[in-house]
């Protein structure tokens, strides 16, 4: 019990002995981690964003002219089995013209002179929420667009694949920014691990000389980078959490972009304890690396 | 009797100059040595390779059963377990108290509250320094500190205790009070190992007496005797 006091109070001393360059390597970690933190903000936000409107993505299955009744039911039956749709919402030729003409009312003149219904019959299908990348919902098309009877089918592919895109560059971006950022955390405090360590240099060699071991000597220090990326990351959320509030009140004092507020979400608890535990692990190995070589048994 | 030291055709070049130069010495459970030498006689040398801070360059060293020059780093810590030190500048740890000083050794075995508070007890009032406790190191004469410094050293009951330049910075009252202590300890059954400069300490202690001069181990003798092949 006494070994365990000792242990964290030597690392709690640390700190304080080094107040300035504790203080200074929480603040530069916090600015680093807050840095990867807009990514995954980003990140996450657009996934949401992409998600909601994903779930608005509807495919028309535009059907030949004609078709008998059977076949009709026939293809309703096809689609509402397949495991990769989740609705499906039969739309006839009468109740498209209806539509057509609620929707565009002034144009709806140039319906009357063409004497029988131009509008095709179409299924409105919602593909399952697994189902919903650009590659899944090509493939879905293809494979539909091949049935019998199935005149044309239509989603807005280029809109799908564009947000994925993003997605996908913020996420490379992220991942990239990250590594860099992470590594730059790791060094920030394994210099400062490295400062307590010329700082305590007589401890550590009276300490090795009355037998204690080098993991006994090392735990301090590792604890003391453990609490530095902790403090460092949780830092960091606070100024994320801080500049995501102001952003919110910022669209609302000047009413641009009004309704995105909403959509912009902070992470949630579980993330950010786990980017706390990150933190903490990020520290732990900038200790890690300055001690490699430090209490080894011989001099 | 059994040999708690045995040092083997030792030899130690520092900078191409024999620090030691083929030493064979045996110590004997329980005695009483003088390790006697001009400064750069390799006194310091032979007391750090006991507790494995240096490695010979040729030779073998035994302290209590176990080859030193084989140790695995892993395993000196627990050799210097057994091995009480004591230093001319005491090494003392600054801003800890004398208790806590003492208490080191022990902490640093995982020794419980209690046994903590009653070794440490029984060591600080061995040297005769119990009363100041909670005091800093610094607030402490050098004779006290030096006291505080033996008592780390045996508080957790090493079998050999070895002592580099002990009473080099001690006037000629303290001086007799440590080599006092140290015969003390050594009557309680610890092997003591005393190196020193000082030709005065050889007054108040009539034991054997290895002599080193540069390097080499030029006569064993006992105190008051002289200097013999």
């Amino acid at each position: 019990m006494r070994r365990l006091f000792y242990l964290i109070r030597e690392a709690w001393v640390n700190m304080r002995t080094n107040r300035t360059t504790t203080i200074v390597a929480v603040l530069t970690t916090a600015f680093a981690l807050a840095c990867v933190g807009i990514f995954l903000l980003l990140y996450v936000n657009l996934r949401n964003a992409a998600g909601s409107l994903q779930e608005d993505v509807k495919v028309m299955v535009y059907l030949e002219d004609r078709l008998p009744s059977e076949q009709v039911r026939e293809l309703d039956r096809t689609l509402k089995t397949d495991r990769m749709v989740d609705g499906v919402l039969f739309i006839s030729k009468a109740q498209a013209l209806g539509e057509f003409r609620v929707q565009f009312p002034s144009e709806s003149h140039l319906l009357e002179g063409l004497g029988e219904n131009p509008l095709p019959a179409s299924f409105v299908v919602t593909l399952a929420p697994s189902f919903r990348s650009p590659d899944a919902m090509k493939a879905w098309v293809e494979r539909v667009q091949t049935m019998e009877g199935v005149a044309k089918v239509d989603y807005n592919q280029e809109w799908s694949s564009l947000l994925a895109g993003l997605i996908g560059y913020i996420e490379l971006a992220a991942i990239g920014v990250g590594i860099l950022l992470s590594a730059a955390a790791v060094t920030i405090i394994g210099n400062t691990t490295r400062l307590a360590l010329l700082a305590r240099q007589e401890e550590i060699e009276i300490l090795r000389l009355i037998g204690a071991t080098r993991t006994f000597i090392r735990i301090p220090y590792f604890l003391e980078g453990a609490v530095l990326g902790a403090c460092g990351s949780a830092l960091s959320l606070g100024i994320l959490k801080f500049a995501v509030e102001l952003f919110r009140q910022q669209i609302q004092l000047t009413g641009r972009f009004s309704g995105i507020e909403g959509m912009i979400s902070f992470f949630p608890l579980s993330v950010c304890l786990a980017l706390v535990m990150a933190g903490m692990g990020l520290g732990f190995a900038g200790s890690v690396v300055s001690l490699l070589r430090v209490g080894d048994g011989r001099a | 009797m059994d040999a708690i030291i045995q040092l083997i055709h030792v030899s130690k070049w520092h900078a191409r100059r024999a620090a030691l130069s083929d030493v064979t010495v045996e110590i004997e459970k329980g005695e009483f040595v003088l390790l006697m030498g001009a400064s750069g006689a390799g006194k310091s040398t032979l007391l750090r390779m006991l507790i494995a801070e240096e490695q010979p360059d040729e030779g073998q060293i035994f302290v209590h059963g176990k080859n030193v020059t084989k140790l695995r780093a892993s395993e000196i810590p627990y050799l210097r377990r057994k091995v009480g030190a004591v230093f001319q500048d005491f090494r003392l740890l600054p801003k800890k108290s004398v208790f806590d000083n003492v208490a080191l050794p022990l902490i640093v075995q995982g020794a419980s509250e209690k046994d903590i508070h009653r070794k440490v007890t029984e060591a600080l009032r061995a040297v005769d320094v119990d009363h100041k406790n909670d005091q800093l190191p610094s607030s402490l004469s050098t004779g006290e500190q030096q006291r505080v410094c033996i008592a780390r050293s045996i508080v957790n009951g090493p079998v050999v205790l070895l002592a580099d330049e002990p009473t080099g910075n001690l006037d000629p009252e303290r001086t007799r009070e440590i080599i006092e202590l140290f015969k003390l300890i050594n009557a309680r059954g610890t092997t003591v190992v005393v190196a020193t400069h000082d030709p005065h300490v050889l007054k108040y202690v009539n034991r054997r007496v290895i002599t080193l001069v540069q390097g080499v181990l030029l006569a064993e003798r006992r105190a008051g005797e002289g200097v013999g092949g």
